[in-house]
């Protein structure tokens, strides 16, 4: 059995769970499970998708240079052309991440080796996962004080919040004609906060699902 | 519920924020006089009134000032330092 090139912050968590396990970017995934197509909350890891981080004042001019669509406000975010996503965090820093098949974020890590001065490399390690399916809102209300229902999802905001006592970022968006949120925390918060999503999602009548399961549908919504 | 507004992501419940102190301007440490250091560093004005404050929005790490009545714990106004260096300016 081959070593792992990376684990999911949640790998020991995802572990037990019944499924169809694959590989993305090399880490163990979570790919399928069974009966979990129509659950009114399913909870999707997508820790396997690479991710770049960058801030500082000339972080936004940098990225330009470098063919990144970059979001003119704070606190919205651009679909990146091949796949993934570009957030733009507050004021002057940034999240790149990649979809299933596109791989921008390890490109820009790679030209950012050597920053200009006023940019700075951000280490992304984190828990990323994507929450679908019906009764979410209600999962989101229990776990977090922003009202999402409010939230103009056309818009393309990006949310930075507090959820069970964690730091998040969460852009709320649709697939396929379904509301999905993405969501980010700090990995070393992982277990805590899966279970606990888990916890609630499972009293809501649904759990964990796979990559697979999110819905994504045309090359430009791969990843968002 | 208590509400701050930050001035990057909006209204948010007070638990989302930290205390970073009250504004202070710090006396040029090169030609101030001893007594006047010491008051810097070590006093702080406790009389209640509207005061400057540095507030964080912590999810976003967003550090900006909050004009706060802390005689009625009342939030007057939010804004960024970048404003109220442009309005110095």
């Amino acid at each position: 059995m081959n070593t792992p090139l990376r684990l999911s912050p949640i790998d020991a968590a995802l572990r037990s769970l019944q499924g169809h396990w694959g590989e993305v970017n090399g880490m163990p995934t979570l790919m399928h499970r069974p009966r979990a197509a129509h659950w009114p909350v399913g909870i999707a890891d997508l820790s396997s998708l690479t991710r770049f981080g960058v801030k500082g004042a000339n972080a936004a001019a940098w990225l330009s240079q470098q063919g990144i669509p970059v979001p003119q406000r704070p606190n919205t975010w651009r679909s990146l052309p091949p796949g993934g996503l570009v957030a733009r965090l507050g004021l002057t820093e940034f999240l790149i991440e990649d979809g299933l098949s596109s791989n921008v974020a390890p490109q820009l890590a790679a030209r950012c080796q050597t920053p200009p001065a006023r940019v700075y490399p951000v280490l992304r390690q984190d828990l990323a996962l994507a929450l679908v399916g019906d009764r979410t809102q209600e999962l989101l209300r229990q776990t977090c004080s922003v009202n999402f229902q409010a939230v103009d999802v056309s818009q393309h905001p990006v949310v930075l919040t507090s959820m069970i006592g964690v730091t998040v970022t969460i852009i709320p968006t649709e697939m396929a004609g379904q509301l999905v949120y993405r969501l980010w925390c700090d990995g070393t918060f992982g277990t805590y906060f899966w279970k606990t999503l888990i916890e609630m999602a499972t009293e809501l009548g649904g759990g964990a699902i796979g990559v697979e399961q999110v819905p994504f549908n045309t090359a430009s919504e791969r990843g968002v | 519920m208590k509400i701050m507004t930050c001035p990057i992501n909006g209204p948010r419940p007070i638990t989302e924020f930290a205390y970073g102190g009250e504004v202070r301007p710090m006396p040029d440490p090169n030609t101030v006089d001893d007594a006047t250091w010491a008051a810097y560093i070590y006093n702080r004005n406790s009389i209640p009134g509207i005061k400057q404050e540095w507030w964080c929005h912590v999810p976003s790490n967003t550090w900006f000032i909050a004009e706060r009545n802390t005689l009625t714990d009342e939030i007057l106004r939010t804004y960024l330092y970048a404003e109220a260096q442009e309005g110095v300016a």
